[in-house]
């Protein structure tokens, strides 16, 4: 088969996906320090809405900066579209950034803001100007063309910095924590602008923040970043559900996790008593389950029959609103957190001192490692 | 792998050298030959004899610091000491005079709209930027013998009736505050514009009397504005040249004046080397030592390159 | 903040100091109308006289070509300066070398000019006798206000860069600009009001100086400071020097106050827009 492929054979093979990332080993050493990104290893699907999350610090931004190609990796490869970006520099990649403080310059008013990539690549002011329009209007900046930077309100910045992006038709774009500097209400509907803006245009979207909420909310899929390793990559659902580690466990929402030593094929002793787990043990040390899995009882209705089912009383209460999260102490001393929903709160909710009933299915229960 | 990694980061390092050094390459080479060199020949005249015209000649020689602490062939003259601490005075009292006026000059600027600030500020710094003779000069028409002030000055008996108040030490500190009081306003301006007024609101429960607020509440705050301005006015002002020359006549020579003679009317280069040394070293030490007690102050870092 | 008691206080003590500094240039206005020889009142004699005077007219085109000369220089070694030690100076080097250029920088800004002015006389007339080139005159005279100029050029070029979103950079880059059209594109434009105020205050010190044009200057290059100091030597203050002294006040004035005008309009502007605009 090697014998009869020619060169041109070669060239006309399906090329990967226009978008898709391919990251092979990077690592990134600033001077005199711990590796920021260390033997990183990632495949970003082409159109897919990706996130990177984790604390900060952890390598996340440097592996962005990287991609747009501002910093060098100092071993592994890129390959964006295929295409190894080894030696292609940040001005020749399809790729665009919106970054964290906008970066809009000062001198330009928005079009020209939005204009730039175009003219720097050459794009006669028809057609720029025809793009520029179009990309305004669907971001409805387009009554703020003429306005510097510096008259803009914060999620007016952003836009315009999306729209500057986005306007280039990019491979990929990247978003370095854009909404970080958003108060809570503008940042719930960029957040589904953006999404909207993906899905419509089709492009590759790697999103950085530190906001597990934010990273829940957006992503198709989300890599969990800490001190410069991924820990766990895949779909939300799948890290939410299923973390692979007490990092991304506890990084990514609430959960009760304790250590376990095997007591027969599926049980385990844990520091608030034997627990039944339907998932295979394995050797596995450490158990986890998120709150919300956990069912609540007032302890004299409590199914009798089930297993794990363990007694306490009510030591806190917080009232979320739709949701009310409690700390139930347990006989044995420790605790176990549960979140109970509010559909019917004024029949079904607990004061501090209660004495209730935990359920922990056997199928809720997860094992991670340390 | 990491091998090639370091060379990585030090070629990128390499370059970013070659960058840095294209660019501020041609200012600082030019700064480092038409300044640094000539101050450090300058500096060097001092060990050197001198001939009959002044010029520096071999054999090195210690002479020209000997004439600085007053020797010569006649014996000890007092002279020059008494040049340098009548500098040392001027240029004190003229940072003084210029703090004193600077304080309530800065506190009525922002008392001001914030509007109206700049335009204050501007027309406090304009003077400074005419020429230094001209504005100089200008003051031996308000101080010269037949001026109003020294009218005024006569009549009140401190001057004799034919000589006004310039030429002399009182126009030469007037003339030195006047230069330099900028250099003062504008670094207290920017400590006091930063001034934390809440203190002063807590202070107002704490002190009595507004002399007391102002001192324990305000001033110290001012502080490391106040001391940049004393370095900014006084290091200048004791070696100034033009104010001392226009506005002191023969009974106020300054160090300035007496180095510049050794380079013009009389030339003895050595000498005039040796002065240089001493007046710098003089100005290093009030440098050095502000910088301490700026630093034990606590005074805020100023925005350096 | 300020209690009103205070406040009037600190009117009562400023605007007669307000006052006070403008005095002295107000008289030598005043005296440049002095009456005319065997005339009464003002006159605008002197200026007649001054038109008149070929040294003087001589003086201002030196010290025109002086101050716009070494001013165009220092913008461009200054601006460079302040540019590469903004954006190419490692910024964890240590030691002595890494700090050399603050140490270059700042050793204009703090030596008293009688030092410099003598050092750099000491230094052309040493050149001059050697090589033969670089005889006191109005070349050398450039070559020591160039030297005082760049730091404060790169001093507030370096000051508008440091003051900006270092992102902007990676912005252009990552917008298809490569080095040369960052540079054109974004760096000349965003520092160019850096660049025009760099250039301005370098002529505002070439004018202003004397002391270190007067060390640098030879017989052929009296420049109007010079030209002035040495009228007033040789025979006291006159009608006409009062009419050069109010010239140059006046040019300096009102170029200050029309270029501090232009800009806080444009800055104004700005403001005043983006305030209406943040609710």
């Amino acid at each position: 088969m090697s014998a009869s492929a020619s060169p041109a054979a070669a060239a006309a093979a399906p090329s990967p996906k226009r978008g898709a990332i391919s990251i092979r080993g990077i690592t990134r050493i600033f001077a005199g320090s711990v590796p920021a990104v260390d033997h990183v290893d990632l495949e970003i699907h082409a159109g897919e809405f990706f996130t990177l999350l984790g604390p900060s610090g952890c390598g996340k931004t440097t592996l962005l900066r990287m991609i747009a190609g501002f910093e060098t990796p100092d071993e592994g490869k890129i390959l964006i579209s295929g295409r190894d970006m080894e030696d292609v520099p940040a001005h020749k990649r399809a790729v665009n950034t919106v970054f964290q403080s906008y970066a809009l310059f000062p001198h330009l008013n928005v079009e020209q803001n939005i204009g730039f990539g175009l003219r720097m690549k050459g794009v006669k002011t028809p057609e720029r100007k025809k793009r520029v329009d179009a990309i305004m209007e669907m971001l409805q900046i387009g009554q703020f063309a003429t306005r510097s930077a510096a008259q803009l309100s914060g999620g007016q910045r952003q836009r315009v910095a999306l729209a500057r992006a986005l306007v280039n038709e990019p491979e990929v774009v990247l978003l370095d924590e854009p909404l970080s500097a958003l108060d809570a209400k503008l940042r719930n509907e960029l957040q589904i602008e953006l999404l909207r803006m993906q899905k419509r245009l089709g492009m590759t979207f790697i999103f950085v923040t530190h906001d597990q909420h934010e990273a829940l909310v957006m992503s198709d899929r989300i890599g969990v970043m800490s001190k410069g390793k991924l820990e766990q990559v895949g779909p939300v659902l799948d890290v939410y559900e299923k973390p692979k580690n007490v990092f991304v466990a506890e990084f990514l929402g609430l959960s009760n996790i304790w250590p376990i030593t095997s007591s027969g094929a599926h049980s385990a002793a844990s520091p608030i008593g034997e627990l039944s787990i339907d998932a295979p043990l394995n050797g596995a040390n450490m158990a986890m389950i998120r709150p919300e899995k956990i069912w609540i009882y007032n302890d004299t209705a409590a199914p009798k029959d089930r297993a794990n089912l363990f007694f306490g009383t009510v030591r806190e209460a917080i009232y979320m609103g739709a949701a009310t999260q409690y700390r139930i102490e347990l006989a044995g001393g420790h605790s176990v957190l549960a979140f109970d929903t509010n559909n019917q709160a004024t029949e079904r909710s607990w004061r501090p001192g209660e004495k209730v009933a935990v359920e922990l299915k056997p199928d809720n229960i997860m094992l991670i490692s340390p | 792998m990491s091998a090639t990694a370091q060379t990585e980061q030090e070629i990128e390092a390499g370059r970013q050298r070659l960058r840095l050094w294209v660019t501020s390459g041609p200012g600082l080479v030019w700064i480092m030959i038409f300044l640094l060199i000539p101050s450090a020949v300058l500096l060097g005249i001092a060990f050197f004899s001198a001939d009959d015209y002044g010029a520096p000649v071999l054999p090195f020689s210690v002479q020209p610091f000997q004439q600085v602490a007053g020797y010569s062939l006649l014996g000890w003259d007092p002279g020059n000491i008494t040049i340098f601490l009548r500098s040392l005075g001027q240029a004190g009292i003229a940072t003084l005079v210029s703090a004193a006026l600077s304080y309530p000059l800065v506190f009525f600027i922002l008392s001001r709209p914030e509007a109206l600030r700049p335009l204050l500020l501007l027309f406090i710094v304009l003077p400074s930027w005419t020429n230094q003779v001209v504005r100089t000069y200008a003051w031996l028409e308000l101080l010269g013998p037949n001026a109003p002030v020294s009218w005024v000055a006569h009549l009140l008996h401190a001057v004799p009736p034919d000589l006004g108040l310039a030429p002399g030490s009182f126009a030469v500190t007037t003339g030195l505050a006047y230069n330099y009081l900028p250099y003062m306003i504008v670094p207290l301006y920017a400590s006091a514009e930063k001034l934390d007024w809440t203190l002063v609101e807590a202070g107002r429960d704490l002190y009595a009397s507004g002399v007391r607020l102002f001192w324990h509440a305000v001033f110290p705050q001012t502080l490391p504005g106040l001391l940049s301005g004393i370095i900014f006015v006084a290091i200048p002002a004791f070696g100034d040249y033009v104010v001392p020359q226009l506005l002191g006549g023969d009974k106020a020579l300054m160090i300035g004046s007496l180095i510049a003679n050794q380079f013009t009317e009389t030339p003895d280069w050595p000498y005039g080397a040796a002065l240089t040394i001493i007046m710098l070293v003089f100005t290093g030490m009030g440098l050095v030592g502000f910088r301490i007690l700026t630093r034990k102050l606590g005074g805020a870092e100023e925005a350096t390159i | 903040m300020i209690p009103r008691g205070v406040r009037y206080a600190l009117s009562g003590i400023s605007w007669p100091l307000y006052a006070l500094l403008y005095t002295p240039l107000a008289l030598v206005a005043y005296y440049s109308f002095a009456p005319a020889p065997n005339e009464a009142g003002h006159s605008l004699h002197a200026y007649n006289v001054l038109l008149h005077d070929g040294a003087a007219f001589t003086a201002l085109r030196r010290s025109l070509i002086l101050a716009i000369g070494s001013a165009i220089t220092s913008t461009a070694l200054g601006t460079l300066l302040g540019y590469g030690l903004c954006r190419f100076r490692s910024p964890n080097a240590k030691g002595v070398l890494a700090h050399l250029p603050s140490l270059i920088i700042y050793t204009p800004i703090i030596m008293p000019s009688l030092v410099f002015g003598i050092s750099e006389l000491i230094f052309f007339n040493l050149v001059h006798n050697a090589t033969g080139f670089l005889s006191a005159g109005l070349e050398t005279m450039i070559i020591a206000h160039i030297t005082f100029q760049v730091p404060y050029v790169a001093l507030t070029v370096y000051a508008r860069l440091a003051g900006l979103d270092p992102y902007l950079f990676d912005a252009a880059n990552d917008l298809y600009a490569n080095g040369l059209k960052s540079f054109l594109y974004l760096i000349i434009p965003v520092v160019q009001p850096a660049i025009i105020g760099g250039f301005l205050l370098g002529i505002t010190l070439s004018i202003d100086d004397f002391t270190i044009s007067f060390f640098t200057a030879g017989p052929g290059s009296v420049t109007l400071p010079i030209y002035i100091y040495g009228a007033i030597a040789r025979k006291g203050i006159s009608p006409e020097i009062n009419a050069l002294g109010t010239l140059m006040i006046g040019t300096i004035i009102t170029l200050a106050l029309v270029h501090f005008f232009i800009t806080r309009h444009r800055d104004r502007a700005g403001q005043f827009a983006a305030r209406g605009n943040i609710t």
